[in-house]
């Protein structure tokens, strides 16, 4: 079972427990933010005979996402979750958690949106500021890549060494590859949980570049992540009509 | 009396349409800028935005990426799907600042030799105007010129 219990600094942490005697360790408040389907990828958790996972919603939404990627298939899983009211729910099917996620979270927090909107309304030399200077801090450390349930590549483009893709030192045009590179592979793929962004050691809001990237795909091309099982993946589709105003 | 700045385009283009249209502008002795230089791809669909950053890095100071016309991929979808990639890929760069001017998008068959031929006279009028891609560049040596402010002050 994973879920969260209260670490020695009393936040809560990812927890695994393995036996009943376990449960009493469990918690689940609005602090419980981290996104455990992300921990689905391991192969201990895959070995795993069956896995219960006590879902927030972020986690229901990649489940979701990652149900739609065909990469949950192997797992017997129960999923359970806390709603409003403050009842236990328990998921049998991951149509079920489909339809939760879809009646109960809007997609995008209001935070989210007045930050995206204040960026677009900047010129373009001071959004290249913005962002140069957020990613000359950045260590590629890769946090916001292993926190990503969206992330489970075995092998990365940034490993690649022939060719040596991305830079390995920490200077600002690699790091600004590797935040392009990221930000396209999961543009049509982010739920939006906004983990890397909450995670990064330095504090670069990386889940806006993703999160803008969700809002032009759903405008051009009406697909939305995370809230269905069927939805699959906006890039690797196409419609002969497909609009766009650059192409001469 | 000053030279004037010739900038390096480079441009990827796919094997059945516009490299084909390419080599029909040179066959009919169509005279056209000579700052392309032409990386032919088998298909539009193969043109990794990865590519893009890395021409960049080394010194493009613009870009044209060119393919078959929509219904006209040899392989039937490779330019529908690079076409959903662009849109997106182009957005991200906008997002991030990056001035998308300097990447020209186009479709060219393998019958356009003159719209080819134009169309590497346009944008390599366009990139004149701009100038030079200094951005990268500018990136490396302010980070390290930080660097060496924070060690010193260390």
């Amino acid at each position: 079972m994973i879920g969260f219990k209260t670490a020695i600094n009393k936040l809560p942490v990812p927890c695994f427990i393995t036996n009943a005697s376990q449960v009493e360790q469990l918690i689940f408040t609005p602090e419980c933010k981290g996104n455990l389907s992300v921990y689905l990828h391991k192969i201990e958790v895959k070995q795993a005979q069956k896995v219960g996972i006590l879902a927030n919603v972020s986690t229901l939404r990649s489940l979701v996402q990652l149900t739609s990627e065909n990469q949950l298939g192997a797992i017997e899983k129960t999923v359970i979750t806390i709603n409003a009211q403050n009842e236990v729910v328990v998921f049998t099917t991951m149509e079920e958690v489909e339809q939760y996620v879809q009646a109960n979270f809007p997609a995008y927090t209001e935070e989210d949106i007045k930050l995206l909107e204040h960026l677009n309304s900047l010129t373009r030399t001071e959004r290249w500021q913005y962002w140069t200077e957020q990613f000359s801090a950045c260590v590629k450390c890769y946090a916001c890549r292993a926190v990503c349930p969206m992330c489970y590549c075995s092998s990365c483009t940034v490993e690649s060494n022939q060719p040596q893709w991305i830079k390995v030192s920490s200077e600002t045009t690699g790091n600004l590859e590797w935040h392009t590179m990221r930000a396209m592979h999961l543009a049509g793929r982010c739920i939006n949980c906004g983990e890397c962004g909450r995670i990064c050691p330095v504090g670069i809001p990386v889940h806006l570049l993703t999160a803008q990237m969700n809002l032009d795909i759903e405008k051009e091309f009406g697909a939305k992540t995370g809230f269905s099982c069927k939805s699959g993946y906006a890039l690797n589709t196409f419609k002969p009509g497909d609009k766009e105003q650059f192409i001469k | 009396m000053s030279e004037q700045f010739e900038p390096k385009i480079v441009a990827f283009v796919c094997n059945w349409c516009t490299y084909a249209g390419a080599d029909l502008a040179g066959t009919s002795r169509t005279k056209y800028a000579t700052n392309v230089s032409i990386i032919r791809f088998p298909c539009t669909g193969r043109i990794d935005f990865m590519l893009l950053m890395k021409a960049f890095e080394n010194g493009a100071d613009g870009i044209i990426v060119s393919g078959c016309h929509p219904n006209d991929c040899h392989y039937t979808s490779g330019n529908f799907h690079a076409r959903r990639r662009w849109i997106v890929f182009r957005s991200l760069l906008d997002f991030m600042g990056f001035d998308t001017d300097r990447i020209t998008f186009s479709w060219v068959s393998a019958a356009e030799g003159t719209k080819w031929a134009n169309l590497v006279d346009e944008t390599t009028e366009k990139i004149r105007a701009k100038g030079t891609f200094t951005e990268f560049n500018k990136l490396d040596y302010s980070t390290l010129e930080k660097l060496s402010n924070d060690a010193i002050t260390k």
